[in-house]
């Protein structure tokens, strides 16, 4: 496990992710109203990066078929999708908005 | 009590869990024709074509799931009568099963074409699991294959066959591709995806024999005969509302239902694919051949089975995955809308406008982000000017 940078906090804005690869692993990172979230960014029904999805109150849908997550908890929370996404922690350091994985 | 639930598919298993949720106590039965456990059919026309087994999207769930639940899922089994009057169901194998309350999620079965030669065992279908890998299972590299309708489901199976090698021809009897379901504009775009790989499309082209011979097919359409190997026929779906007519609810074109999903029967309910259902706001019934309908119109079914008012009354929306590209259709297509085209870098979005400038429908390919925003724009029913709508720098979301 490590720590790996995504970007300064400020080039965050409301509901827009950045994503990370790191290995096989693709990573969206939000900033939602309470800070900073880390989540798989592969839907878990077929295909579709989340990061392509629209993102509200704290949940994004699926770009593909529509299925919805929560950010913070992964949760998937209607079909088609019924798997949860795996999600990281974060935390700041000097400025910069790091997840682990 | 009692509720029995005809049809094992995407909506019947929906119902079924939908009220397990709602009611802890009451009896489900949950009755299919086909073997396998209920599953999500637009895979079939994708992934499966392309070799995956059991692709996630079927959503099939292994028998252990329904017992946990506690829904009696008995598969093999054809319902064969309704019996109104005694609220009982007799089934092929000649049992008869009692009800209190009953849901018909019968689906629909692919058209077949009734023309000379229909029969010849190289010309298939295309709705179930069994028809997908038997087709699957028959396209190789070099195979002839001949896709009659460039509706959504024969427009996924040629780009799967090219895609596997085999040589795609699509023969339309109309002028252009999902031309129920789309704008010109888009047509046009679908069309230039397939001739790039390679697929041969005929436009207003209507097959009106097969010739069967030893070692090939030779079909005769309006426009002279091409060989084959395989024909697919994809000419639309017919509603499985017999069971229905014969017991004496009322069906046209489907089994009419209100917005809860009753039949003219009170204690007789119709769910997903098979129903068409009261739309307030079209003021007319409505049948729906999507995923959509199967997933979300159960909703209203089980809590009308259990004396609650859910009705259902969603915009239309369906999708195709072809080539991976996605496609995804928002209300009801309609020619008398004007159709704007916005792009951005690739992604696009085709607005239908009335001479007001309010949209009623949306098409959107490769942009599934937007679609919540335009639900709402539609929803909104407010004229929203149209440079604001063509410029890709006002988000969607603004406008909402
Ligand atoms: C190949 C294919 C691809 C598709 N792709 C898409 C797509 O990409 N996007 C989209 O939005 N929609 C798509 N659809 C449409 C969508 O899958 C259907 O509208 C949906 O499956 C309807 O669900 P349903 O439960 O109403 O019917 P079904 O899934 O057809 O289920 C009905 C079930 O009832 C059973 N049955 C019928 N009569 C009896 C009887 N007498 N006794 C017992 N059982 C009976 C049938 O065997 C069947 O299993 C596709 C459909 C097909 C066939
Ligand atoms: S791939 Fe995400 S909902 Fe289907």
């Amino acid at each position: 496990m490590a720590w790996h940078d995504v970007a300064p906090e400020g080039e965050f804005e409301m509901d827009v992710p950045k994503v990370v690869q790191v290995g096989e692993d693709r990573v969206a990172v939000f900033r939602l109203a309470d800070g900073f979230y880390a989540i798989s960014d592969v839907c878990t029904h077929e295909y579709a990066l989340l990061s392509d999805g629209f993102c509200e109150e704290g949940k994004i849908e699926c770009p593909l078929h529509q299925a919805c997550f929560d950010i913070r908890s992964g949760k998937a929370l209607d079909e088609p999708a019924e798997v949860d996404l795996a999600i990281y922690p974060t935390r700041i350091d000097g400025g910069v908005v790091q997840f682990q994985l | 009590m009692r509720t029995a639930i005809i049809g094992a598919g995407q909506a019947g298993r929906r119902t079924a869990e939908l009220l397990r949720g709602l009611d802890a106590e009451r009896e489900i039965l949950l009755l299919g024709e086909e073997t396998e456990p209920p599953y999500d059919r637009p895979p079939l026309s994708k992934e499966v074509l392309l070799g995956e087994e059991r692709p996630r999207g079927l959503m099939q769930r292994a028998a252990e799931v329904y017992e946990a639940q506690r829904i009696a899922l008995r598969l093999g089994e054809k319902v064969t009568r309704i019996d109104l009057g005694a609220a009982r169901l007799e089934t092929a194998a000649g049992e008869c099963i009692a009800y209190d309350s009953l849901v018909i999620a019968t689906g629909a079965r692919a058209r077949g074409l009734r023309i000379p030669g229909a029969d010849d065992p190289r010309v298939l279908t295309l709705r179930s699991i069994a028809d997908a890998r038997a087709l699957r299972a028959r396209l190789r590299t070099g195979l002839r294959l001949v896709v009659a309708g460039a509706g959504l489901i024969g427009l996924e199976v040629a780009a799967a066959a090219i895609q596997l090698g085999c040589a795609v021809t699509v023969l339309e009897m109309g002028e252009r591709a999902m031309a129920r379901c789309v704008p010109e504009a888009v047509s046009a775009r679908i069309e230039a995806w397939h001739r790039a790989a390679g697929v041969v499309l005929e436009f207003g082209c209507p097959l009106t024999a097969i010739r069967p011979q030893p070692d090939a097919i030779h079909l005769v359409t309006g426009k002279g005969e091409v060989s084959a190997d395989l024909l697919l026929v994809a000419v639309g779906a017919i509603p499985n509302m017999e069971l229905a007519l014969d017991a004496g609810i009322a069906v046209d074109d489907g089994i009419l239902t209100d917005a809860d999903g009753r039949t003219s029967h009170p204690h007789v309910f119709a769910a997903g694919e098979v129903a068409r259902i009261w739309q307030r706001g079209a003021g007319r019934h409505v049948r729906f051949e999507t995923w959509q309908v199967a997933q979300h119109q159960p909703v209203a079914v089980a809590n009308a089975l259990c004396g609650e008012q859910k009705p259902y009354a969603e915009l239309p929306w369906h999708w195709t995955d072809q080539y991976g590209r996605n496609v995804q259709i928002l209300g009801t297509h309609s020619a008398a809308l004007e159709w704007l085209e916005r792009e951005d870098g690739g992604r696009l979005i085709y607005f239908g406008v009335d001479p007001e400038e309010r949209v009623h429908s949306a098409v959107l390919i490769d942009n599934g982000r937007e679609a919540t925003p335009l639900r709402r724009i539609i929803a909104a029913e407010k004229p929203i000017q149209r440079n604001r709508l063509l410029d890709p720098s006002v988000a969607l979301r603004q406008l909402c």
